[in-house]
């Protein structure tokens, strides 16, 4: 299965993913469009590029109570049919992590649908942090990644 | 091995489908009280708002039932025989099963409001009362809205954005009490207000009358009184447990189940609205009447009756919807009693509010009213509820805290 990789350690916080999302999505360049979306923590020095994990187990699928979430078979994303989607905003509040956004325009829920299968923000990523690769299982392998980030982050505080 | 689920709706069906991921083979058969084709309580109030049009409703297809190999019968339990291993339908038909799943849900409860019944009266709860009340949905039209929990606040709304007057009628003194603490109920109710709901929170309604131009005229123990052309009761719901009368299945507020949804009797099972299921405190078991609830314990339900394995970690509540141009949620122990920690998010602008409660540094449960973005914080705290985890820090950092706790919030993901 072919998903986004988020390397912490690569992200310079350009921006320039969400701008190329939001671009995709309305056509225009506004970052509250994107579903991917980085967070800068200066504190602790983090930059935290986020976007959905397409869970083998995705929670928002199987909570969705209007059966508005599907996996896309043919590239793996999980998936919103806008047109199903009340607005309730179940998934949004499912999601572990923070990954589901909503549209105030549409007053549906949006998440990142791999763009069917090329995704723009990886293609505009500048420094390599975004890379859209195959593997077994998405979710366990950003997390892996986080994991060992955190980690090091914690021994040089120490 | 033969299989009898009770109800269709989110608890049944989520067994029925978690049972067959693991059992081809055995013979399922399901029993639904009212429409056949399963369709989403949860979308009833958006569909009279005019968000969901009728065929979304539905959510499964209809080729569904046969897909899962399912024998589908329309009919409502009215006795159990457990020493049979029986179910009896009310025409007489008795249905055996080697094991039970009750997701048999719940229905909704009047007060004893003297003249609260007829044609007039209705609550908003299955497609057939939707039904009803659409015909009402007229602009122009008066209607009470008797309650203010999560249910009734939604028929408010969308008898408003319909056109319709809308007064609310709340006993207690404020709105919300199960979903909301009082600061969030504050804005909701100040919300409402401002879009025009004659909302009148500490009030007794003593009796109904229905009038000769076929209006309700309510009297409130106050003195005061008013008239409409209908009313809606949201007053709370109660499990449909009355066919297990006479057995020894043991029931307090709902069919009380272990970590497997197993009830005191081998071999029958409970799941959804009905079920009294273990909570993630640890403390007293609870019945939450919650769609997300109802998906967790029958999943549980459904693996445990097919294989033994699963284990219920406990029903984390959880509530979210958006009204009246707000988003409210809430999730956990969001009030905070004695001994808690409340975290406030004193950067959100007016209208928005965010609580986190903790207790001893961990948190609780969590609160917010106001955009789509707070509902995602509550999401990524769940997780951090769930494996309780310390959160150590100034509240306005809780976002760097989030981030700092982030390979725990993932792990904890692991199911």
């Amino acid at each position: 299965m072919r998903f986004i990789t988020m390397d912490v350690t690569k992200c310079v916080v350009c921006r320039n993913c969400e701008y190329a999302c939001a671009f995709r999505q309305t056509g225009d360049f506004k970052r509250e469009d994107s579903n991917i979306r980085v967070d800068y923590h200066d504190d602790v020095k983090i930059c935290l590029p986020q976007t959905c994990m397409h869970c083998d187990d995705a929670w928002c699928l199987e909570i969705c109570p209007a059966a508005a979430i599907y996996r896309n078979e043919s590239t793996g994303a999980i998936e919103i049919i806008s047109e199903r989607c009340a607005g309730c905003k179940m998934c949004i509040l499912a999601c572990p992590f923070g990954n589901i956004h909503f549209d105030n325009i549409n007053m549906v829920s949006r998440k990142c649908n791999l763009c069917q299968g090329e995704p723009n923000c990886v293609s505009f990523c500048i420094s390599g942090a975004l890379q859209y690769t195959t593997d077994q299982n998405s979710c366990q392998n950003n997390r892996e990644i986080f994991q060992r980030f955190i980690e090091n982050i914690s021994s040089d505080n120490h | 091995m033969k299989i009898i689920i009770i109800g269709n709706s989110a608890a049944g069906l989520s067994g029925l489908e978690a049972f067959r991921k693991q059992d081809q083979s055995s013979l399922v058969t399901l029993i639904a009280k009212e429409e056949q084709r399963p369709y989403s309580k949860v979308l009833l109030p958006y569909y009279l708002r005019g968000k969901v049009p009728y065929d979304h409703l539905f959510i499964r297809d209809k080729d569904y039932f046969n897909r899962l190999k399912v024998n589908c019968v329309k009919g409502s339990v009215v006795k159990l025989l457990v020493d049979q291993q029986c179910v009896q339908l009310d025409d007489g038909t008795l249905l055996p099963y080697d094991k039970l799943l009750i997701a048999s849900g719940s229905s909704p409860v009047k007060p004893p409001i003297p003249g609260l019944s007829g044609e007039g009266i209705h609550h908003l709860w299955t497609l057939e009362d939707v039904r009803q009340l659409k015909t009402h949905f007229i602009k122009g039209k008066h209607v009470v809205v008797l309650g203010s929990g999560f249910v009734s606040l939604q028929g408010a709304c969308a008898a408003l954005s319909q056109g319709l007057t809308v007064s609310v009628i709340e006993l207690v003194k404020r709105i919300m009490m199960r979903a909301l603490d009082e600061q969030g109920a504050d804005i909701l109710a100040a919300q409402m207000k401002s879009k025009g709901v004659d909302l009148r929170v500490n009030t007794l309604t003593t009796r109904i009358e229905k009038t000769e131009e076929q209006r309700y005229l309510l009297h409130f123990k106050d003195g005061g009184h008013l008239e409409s052309d209908f009313i809606i009761v949201g007053t709370g719901v109660r499990p449909n447990i009355d066919f297990l009368e006479g057995t020894a299945i043991k029931v307090d507020a709902g069919i009380l189940v272990n970590e497997q949804m197993e009830s005191s009797q081998p071999g029958i099972y409970a799941a959804g609205d009905v079920a009294q299921v273990p909570s993630f405190t640890g403390g007293k078991p609870v019945v939450h009447a919650l769609w997300p609830t109802a998906v967790e314990t029958g999943t549980i339900a459904g693996a445990c009756m097919a294989s033994g394995k699963n284990r219920y970690k406990g029903s984390l509540n959880m509530n979210v919807t958006q009204m009246f141009d707000l988003t409210v949620a809430s999730m956990g122990e969001f009030v905070g009693d004695d001994g808690c920690e409340s975290w406030i998010d004193e950067s959100l602008p007016d209208q928005q509010y965010l609580k986190i409660v903790l207790k001893d540094g961990v948190p609780i449960g969590a609160t917010c009213v106001g955009s789509a973005d707070l509902v995602a914080t509550l999401g990524m705290l769940r997780p951090l509820i769930r494996e309780k985890v310390r959160l150590s820090g100034e509240p306005e950092m809780l976002k760097s805290i989030m981030a700092q706790n982030i390979s725990q919030h993932h792990q904890a993901f692991v199911k």
